[in-house]
């Protein structure tokens, strides 16, 4: 029964001296979370179409109070007012895709593409670069280089590595959170109790965990990015 | 190559070598883990602490808290990826 754990469905694709190997099963899972997000994004659109003086429809209500949580909640947090509204959509995206796919394990046959190291390294490194970038362009190469030999110059490997840490870090939490509690939910209802206990393993681990680190990363994507330009 | 005397089985490096791997995940999650959680239990009580003296900023503090475990838990997250690769890994 539990001779599946650790196998995956590989794709091993050889082009010239390049081999590549794909985990199709990731892959998969997550493009049905991005399709998942875009035919929401499409249908709920529609309830937003309407003039400023009628009264709000009810979607158009929903999505207020959620647009204003997810502004209050996260991207209030920068530094400053402006930097918010620029990255209010990258932040408020990277949420929703890593909660829908933490999420979305709760279905039967259906797999977190975040317990795939693969998926939340990229998604780390989307974060590293973001940040990277941000600070060069709004503190400037020099600023930016300087930034690495302070406070003092022999500091210069610490600060190297404190940044390398980051997206390590950022990837190996998310990762071992929803991999643990796939891990844990197999086991325990394939082993010991098949019944009722892991429909509430899975309310646990999928959706108060999922929800949890979901908004986690946002929150240290967040505060990875505006230690970067701030510093 | 050792020999049990009673039994007869021969025990070959291979078997010391997987038991080896087997008690090695068990501690490091059964010490790997105590760090993390008396981590996550100052976070709750000095949360507690300031949730009963100022009942008003339970909401920022709860999320404060939330979060603060979380990144506390993170040791405790290591050291399972380390168990896991010395179970299916190695």
């Amino acid at each position: 029964m539990l001779e599946h754990l650790g196998e995956k469905l590989i794709l091993h694709v050889t082009i010239g001296s390049f081999s590549f190997s794909f985990d199709l099963l990731a892959i998969i899972m997550s493009w049905v979370v991005i399709l998942l997000l875009v035919v929401l994004a499409l249908l709920l659109r529609r309830g937003l179409r309407q003039r400023i003086e009628e009264k709000p429809s009810r979607v158009q209500a929903a999505l207020d109070a959620l647009m204003n949580v997810l502004k209050g909640q996260l991207t209030s947090n920068f530094a400053s007012e402006r930097l918010a509204r620029t990255m209010f959509p990258f932040i408020s995206t990277l949420f929703l895709f890593v909660l829908l796919c933490n999420w979305i394990s709760v279905i039967p046959y259906f797999q977190s593409p975040t317990q795939d190291l693969n998926v939340t390294f990229s998604l780390a490194l989307l974060v590293f670069v973001m940040s990277q970038v941000f600070a060069i362009r709004l503190k400037g190469g020099r600023k930016y280089l300087k930034g690495f030999i302070e406070p003092y110059p022999f500091m210069l490997p610490l600060n190297i590595v404190g940044e390398i840490a980051k997206p390590i870090s950022h990837a190996f939490r998310l990762f071992g959170n929803i991999f643990g509690g796939a891990i844990l939910i197999t086991v325990i209802s394939a082993r010991l109790i098949p019944l009722v206990l892991p429909a509430g393993l899975n309310a646990f681990f999928g959706l108060f965990v999922g929800a949890i680190q979901a908004f986690v990363f946002a929150i240290l994507a967040v505060a990875y990015i505006n230690v970067a330009v701030e510093s | 190559m050792l020999q049990d005397v009673q039994t007869g089985v021969s025990i070959t490096g291979a078997d010391i070598a997987t038991a080896a791997k087997y008690l090695a995940a068990g501690f490091v999650m059964a010490i790997g883990s105590i760090g993390s959680a008396i981590g996550e239990g100052i976070v709750a009580a000095h949360a507690l602490d300031g949730m009963a003296r100022q009942p008003e900023m339970e909401g920022a503090l709860m999320r404060t808290m939330v979060v603060g475990q979380a990144i506390t838990e993170s040791t405790g997250i290591y050291s399972l990826i380390v168990a896991i690769v010395l179970l299916f890994v190695m």
